[in-house]
């Protein structure tokens, strides 16, 4: 029984912690960052997008109760709880709170106040506590990474790279990244991602590692079975082109590359039917986590490394001839 | 015509993920929390990168039949005990065993289920 401590200590962090956290403006944060920015961000199939306080004045005139209504239970595109049925009812109206101050349409206006009085008044202080912040930028950087210097001088407003995050402050050490808990010990034991690194190919978004390169030049070794270390894996080499309307190239899909670290079942029947051009794949599933986004911008490299999969020129001389 | 509206709209998601990024998790960080704050204790944090190093996707996602999808798993802890999920690995012989609750539970409390990872990631897998 000697882990009893350690649960109990487990325990009484819970219920410290426990109660201080649903009104958390972050975790709204959170959520629309993991789950709803996929189309709130781009306003893909309609979604009115954040920011956009024009479009968001006017739903919020039904007031917020109908609003989270709407995101609970789902309304014309948008799946019921933006798709992930994992969410809660209290995440749900964190979420939409946060995204109504993002919009800048939270503001106690007349029109928003007066239509449902009763129905806002439940979610008024926290839109408040969002609208006095000073910018969206401003904000996300003071509530998801502690490791910026807390005084961000008026000299920092002005650096020159913005936006753009320094090469530093990218794959962050546990304890600094924002989910993992920097008051529990083991989290100080974890491996921090650029140690992990050393030495790997760099490739240019995701892990900001080549796996590809890593695994063709015997940098790691992962296992293709839990136990036995020396099992190979079942490696098809089969290209499957397919053609793309307009001026990107053409996207070549290369069994190769995935049967080194996949096997046939993760993606054949579910997600692709085997059959060359038997599926009707779109740029906006695959933004959305479907098709090739089901591992494509969660844990293979990222969507925004276009020539990767559009990797094949198209035969067309005028059009290219600017090109170096 | 069409595609430039569609590729300026792709373009302009990814700059809106990219600028809105905080310093935060690695990219493929999973948060399992769909009972462990109930429960009393802090979320998971389970780290693709950390794993896809020792051990090719199929090795979980097809023979330990982890669903490709977060929070589609219902992973119970006497289920780990019992030499599921996780505790395939985690049992002592393969990797450290199930006594090491903080290595496990060592998430922010109040993180919602769900891959996370700064840009890149738009959601839950659909489909
Ligand atoms: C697949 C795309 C998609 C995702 C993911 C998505 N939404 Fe939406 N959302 C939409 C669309 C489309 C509309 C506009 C619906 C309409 O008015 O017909 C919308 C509208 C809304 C509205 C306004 C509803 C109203 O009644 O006016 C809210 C609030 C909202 N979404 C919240 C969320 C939240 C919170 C999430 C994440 C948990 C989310 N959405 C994820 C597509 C999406
Ligand atoms: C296929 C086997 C396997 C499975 C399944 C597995 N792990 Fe691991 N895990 C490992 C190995 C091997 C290590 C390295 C152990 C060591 O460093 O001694 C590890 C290490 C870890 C670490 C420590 C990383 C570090 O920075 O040192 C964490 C946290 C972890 N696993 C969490 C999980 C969680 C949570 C699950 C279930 C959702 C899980 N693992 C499932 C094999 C596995
Ligand atoms: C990462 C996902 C993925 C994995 C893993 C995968 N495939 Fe495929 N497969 C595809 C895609 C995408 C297509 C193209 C479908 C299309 O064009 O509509 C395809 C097409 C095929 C085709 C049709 C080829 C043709 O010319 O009609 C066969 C056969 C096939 N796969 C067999 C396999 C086998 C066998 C394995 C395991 C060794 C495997 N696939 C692993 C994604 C995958
Ligand atoms: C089941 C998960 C999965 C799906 C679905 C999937 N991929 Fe991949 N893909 C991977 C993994 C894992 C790698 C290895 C590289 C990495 O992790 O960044 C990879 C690598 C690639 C590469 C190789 C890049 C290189 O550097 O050689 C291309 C190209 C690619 N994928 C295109 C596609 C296309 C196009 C689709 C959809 C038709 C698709 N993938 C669907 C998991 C997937
Ligand atoms: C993971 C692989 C992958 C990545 C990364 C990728 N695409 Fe695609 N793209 C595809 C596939 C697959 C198709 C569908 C081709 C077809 O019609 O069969 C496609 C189609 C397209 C189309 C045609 C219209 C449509 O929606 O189907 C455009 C335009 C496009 N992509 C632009 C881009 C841009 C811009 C980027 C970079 C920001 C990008 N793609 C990144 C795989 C990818
Ligand atoms: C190998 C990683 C790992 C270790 C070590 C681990 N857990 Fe868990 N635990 C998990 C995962 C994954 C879940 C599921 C989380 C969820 O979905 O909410 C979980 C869930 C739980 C839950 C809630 C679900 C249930 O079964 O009641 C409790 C309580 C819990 N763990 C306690 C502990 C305690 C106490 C220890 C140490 C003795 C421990 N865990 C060690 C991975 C781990
Ligand atoms: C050590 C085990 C392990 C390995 C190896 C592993 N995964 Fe996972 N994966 C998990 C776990 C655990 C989850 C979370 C499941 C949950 O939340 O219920 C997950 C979730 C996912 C998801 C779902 C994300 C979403 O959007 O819902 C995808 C996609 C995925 N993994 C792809 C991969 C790919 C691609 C690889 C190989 C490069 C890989 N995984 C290797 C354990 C693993």
């Amino acid at each position: 029984m000697k882990t009893n401590p350690i649960i109990l200590a487990g325990i009484i962090f819970g219920v410290l912690t426990g109660s201080a956290m649903t009104a958390e403006p972050s975790r709204g944060k959170a959520v629309y960052e993991s789950n709803c920015i996929a189309c709130h961000g781009t306003g893909v199939a309609g979604a009115p997008k954040v920011g956009d306080s024009g479009r968001w004045s006017v739903r919020i005139k039904s007031g917020m109760a109908a609003l989270y209504a709407s995101a609970i239970k789902g309304k014309s595109a948008m799946p019921p709880k933006g798709g992930n049925p994992a969410l809660s009812d209290d995440d749900i109206r964190a979420t939409v709170d946060y995204m109504v101050a993002q919009s800048g349409a939270g503001k106690p206006s007349p029109a928003a106040s007066t239509a449902k009085p009763a129905a806002a008044k439940g979610a008024a202080p926290v839109e408040k506590a969002e609208i006095s912040r000073p910018d969206p930028v401003g904000a996300a950087v003071t509530t998801a990474a502690p490791l910026v210097p807390p005084a961000m001088a008026a000299s920092e407003v002005n650096r020159f790279n913005r936006l753009l995050m320094p090469v530093g402050r990218r794959h962050p050490p546990p304890a600094e990244d924002g989910i993992h808990d920097p008051s529990n010990d083991a989290t100080h034991v974890l491996q921090p991602p650029l140690d992990a690194y050393t030495g790997f190919p760099p490739g240019p978004a995701g892990n900001g590692v080549d796996w590809v390169k890593t695994l063709e030049q015997g940098k790691i070794k992962p296992r293709y079975d839990r136990k036995d270390p020396n099992a190979a894996p079942v490696v098809m080499d089969l290209n499957i082109v397919r053609e793309v309307k307009g001026s990107m190239p053409d996207v070549v899909y290369p069994h190769k590359q995935h049967t080194e670290w996949l096997d046939c079942s993760n993606c054949h029947p579910a997600i692709f039917i085997p059959q060359k051009g038997a599926n009707q794949i779109s740029m906006a599933q695959i933004l959305l986590g479907q098709k090739c986004g089901v591992c494509h911008g969660k844990v293979a490299f990222p969507v925004s490394e276009c020539r990767l999969c559009h990797s094949k020129k198209k035969p067309m001389g005028v059009a290219q001839t600017g090109k170096n | 015509m069409r595609p430039p509206v569609l590729l300026l709209t792709t373009l302009l998601g990814i700059l809106l993920a990219l600028s809105g990024a905080p310093a935060g998790a690695e990219y493929g960080d999973v948060v399992l929390n769909k009972r462990a704050e109930k429960e009393g204790v802090r979320p998971v944090v389970f780290p693709h990168w950390f794993h896809r190093i020792r051990f090719r996707c199929k090795v979980c996602h097809n023979e330990l039949e982890f669903k490709m999808r977060a929070g589609a798993n219902d992973v119970l802890m006497a289920d780990i005990l019992d030499g599921k999920f996780c505790g395939m690995c985690h049992n002592g012989r393969i990797a450290w065993g199930p006594e090491n609750c903080d290595l496990c539970h060592s998430g922010k409390p109040g993180l919602p289920t769900g891959i996370l990872g700064g840009h890149g990631t738009s959601g839950p897998g659909r489909w």
